[in-house]
């Protein structure tokens, strides 16, 4: 009986990890880059200098900008520098025809003098995060999608402890060089020895989406209406409506103060006003999520515009919504400094290569039945080409979009779009690569191409950048100098693993007796 | 996050010294029961150390993030180190110790 649980468990293993892990493989890798978002952000955005100004300096210089451009908009969202990201933007939208809203309108402002930056149109980091949860596909699919497979990884997670017995007494265990072998121990071992954090970042992701996997108590509570539950939920600062009286704004920057007396300390992220040049303007301070671990769902104090007065604060938060934000401030790390940040892009990291051995796992084992015959069944090559577009394809495709930022003309029509369409270009050619080429040798060569591209981009930021590396240094811009620095150390890895994989294929040739020994002892245990 | 980190690494070391195989591996002698039993205690307890420094550094809901990064690196770096540098295993391990309550002191 006991043995029948554990097969049929390793049953479920081993086809949710297939059919769901090319898709988790995409997901795992860009929500790790989207640790790094704000430094992606800023790499991809070198016309944003690294300034050392207080928020409230920025402030100041915000508001004198937008009441010269912006005086009859119907709300203003500033958003600040911080230590991660050190632009200063602002946004405004003016009222359009019949009561509508007009289109939004932005500008990246340098936080010292206060003048508008000519920057590069990019979706900088922005687009690994929306990519790890929409998957470029039209909402809710998206969605749908990532949600499902973030469920059926709770389910390989799961079924992946239950299948591997010795887990504490391979706790330790890692044993390289030994094939098929090698890669089963270093699935288990980046599998067990990261797991708290896989199973917190799968089981928080359910929680950021549980409206959409688990609607019922919302459907019944609320009897149907799902709206009143977000509004009570996220109670969207209510701002008085405008009384048509012209009112003179106060200063911004006092309010920063004033909020962070409110809350005891932190850091200020956000200022909007709503209605500003109205009697009844509204002004909303909203705390950086970077301040705790839990993630507050609108943390914001409301003064009045125009008097200065104290309006509303956003209330402590009960129990289940404490909870629910622990789990949603613990998947998105808004609170990690650096050394912790680090920490999470490595176990992200671990996280992706579990699902990527686990998927070289799948194939390895099974091919070898076929290796003397030398031909592959249909499915297993499909398999095959899946993996390798998945995988190295997937580096090829995000090396390609960064080479794109500095390669594509500043002046360039929707010169985003066409960052994130060479993104999927790249990805697509190296399917269709994939498929011309033998699986060995695919591996090795776009393994290579993902190595040159990785290596290429800090040569591309060092001759395309107008700031030496002398003056990065002295502003400090380690987020830059940083980036350049990991994309040469991937190039180099992979460089590596090319090699690697070129070398096990010369010797492979020569000694499949000995591999299948070690397959079919692997299969034993 | 430095001491959690240096006392989780030792922590795990003489966990992984308790388990006969790593232990001839490592030391090349088999461990009898009595030093395996002390291993054992040594190594949780010095988990349930870095538990400590770590909440006690910055609190318990940040304390315990830390503790679970710190304890995941450290793992991570030990079971990298076992089969390619077994020495420094052994050396990081005991620098571990010697500057953790350097490290402790220091940060008062």
């Amino acid at each position: 009986m006991k043995e029948g649980f554990r097969q049929a468990m390793a049953w479920l293993h081993t086809w949710t990890g297939l059919i769901f892990g090319w898709i988790l493989f995409a997901i795992f890798l860009t929500g790790t880059l989207s640790y790094f978002n704000d430094e992606i952000s800023h790499w991809m955005q070198p016309e944003v200098p690294v300034r050392q100004v207080s928020s409230e300096a920025s402030l100041t210089l915000a508001q004198r900008y937008l009441q010269q451009h912006a005086a009859g908009a119907g709300r203003w969202v500033i958003s600040l520098p911080s230590a991660r990201d050190p632009g200063l933007s602002v946004s405004w939208q003016m009222p359009g025809n019949e009561g509508r809203r007009g289109p939004r309108e932005q500008r990246q402002l340098d936080p010292l003098s206060g003048e508008v930056l000519q920057v590069r149109d990019t979706r900088g980091g922005d687009f690994f995060y929306r990519f790890h949860y929409q998957l470029q596909m039209p909402h809710p699919w998206g969605r749908w999608l990532s949600t499902s497979a973030a469920m059926l990884m709770l389910v390989a997670l799961i079924t992946g402890i239950i299948t591997h017995k010795k887990i504490f007494k391979d706790f330790f265990t890692f044993r390289p060089r030994k094939g098929q072998r090698s890669w089963l121990d270093g699935h288990n071992a980046v599998g067990v020895l990261v797991l708290p954090f896989h199973l917190m970042i799968t089981y928080s992701s359910l929680v950021i989406f549980m409206y959409m996997v688990m609607p019922a108590s919302i459907l019944v509570a609320y009897q149907g209406d799902t709206d009143s539950f977000f509004s009570e939920l996220f109670p969207a600062s209510e701002s008085p409506k405008a009384q048509g009286q012209p009112g003179q704004l106060l200063a911004l920057a006092p309010f920063v103060e004033r909020a962070r007396e409110h809350w005891g300390g932190g850091q200020v992220n956000l200022v909007t006003v709503s209605h500003p040049g109205d009697v009844k303007a509204t002004v909303n301070v909203m705390r950086s999520s970077a301040d705790r671990v839990m993630y507050e769902f609108g943390n914001a104090v409301a003064f009045d515009g125009v008097s200065g007065a104290f309006l509303t604060a956003d209330p402590a938060r009960p129990t289940p919504i404490a909870i629910a934000g622990s789990f949603y401030g613990l998947h998105l790390g808004h609170f990690a400094g650096p050394t912790l940040r680090w920490l999470y892009f490595i176990c992200g990291l671990a996280g992706t290569a579990m699902i990527g051995t686990g998927l070289v796992i799948w194939l390895g084992k099974r091919q070898l039945k076929h290796a003397k015959s030398g031909v592959m069944p249909f499915e297993l090559r499909l398999v095959e080409v899946l993996n390798i577009a998945s995988m190295a394809g997937l580096l090829i495709a995000v090396a390609t979009f960064f080479c794109a930022n500095r390669l594509l003309p500043v002046s360039l029509a929707e010169r985003g779009e066409w960052e994130v369409n060479s993104f999927f270009i790249a990805w697509g050619l190296s399917l269709v690569h994939a498929l011309v080429r033998r699986g060995r040798a695919a591996w090795v060569e776009q393994l290579a191409l993902a190595a040159g591209l990785f290596c290429a981009v800090p040569l591309l930021d060092a001759l395309g950048s107008e700031q030496s590396l002398r003056v990065l240094l002295a502003q400090g811009d380690w987020a830059r100098l940083g980036f350049d620095l990991t994309c040469l150390g991937s190039g180099v890895f992979l460089a590596w693993a090319a090699f690697k994989m070129r070398r096990a294929g010369q010797l492979g040739g020569k000694a499949p007796a000995r591999t299948a020994r070690v397959i079919s002892k692997v299969e034993v245990n | 996050m430095l001491l959690p980190v240096l006392l989780s690494y030792s922590g795990f070391t003489a966990l992984c010294l308790s388990m006969d195989r790593h232990h001839r591996d490592l030391l090349a002698r088999t461990p009898t029961a009595r030093v395996r039993r002390l291993l054992q205690l040594c190594g949780w307890a010095l988990l349930g150390l870095s538990l400590a420094a770590a909440v006690l550094a910055t609190g318990w809901s940040l304390g315990l993030v830390e503790w679970c990064a710190a304890l995941m690196a450290s793992a991570m770096l030990l079971v990298w180190l076992l089969p390619y540098r077994p020495r420094l295993v052994m050396r990081l391990a005991a620098l571990g110790l010697l500057f953790s309550p350097l490290v402790a002191l220091a940060l008062g």
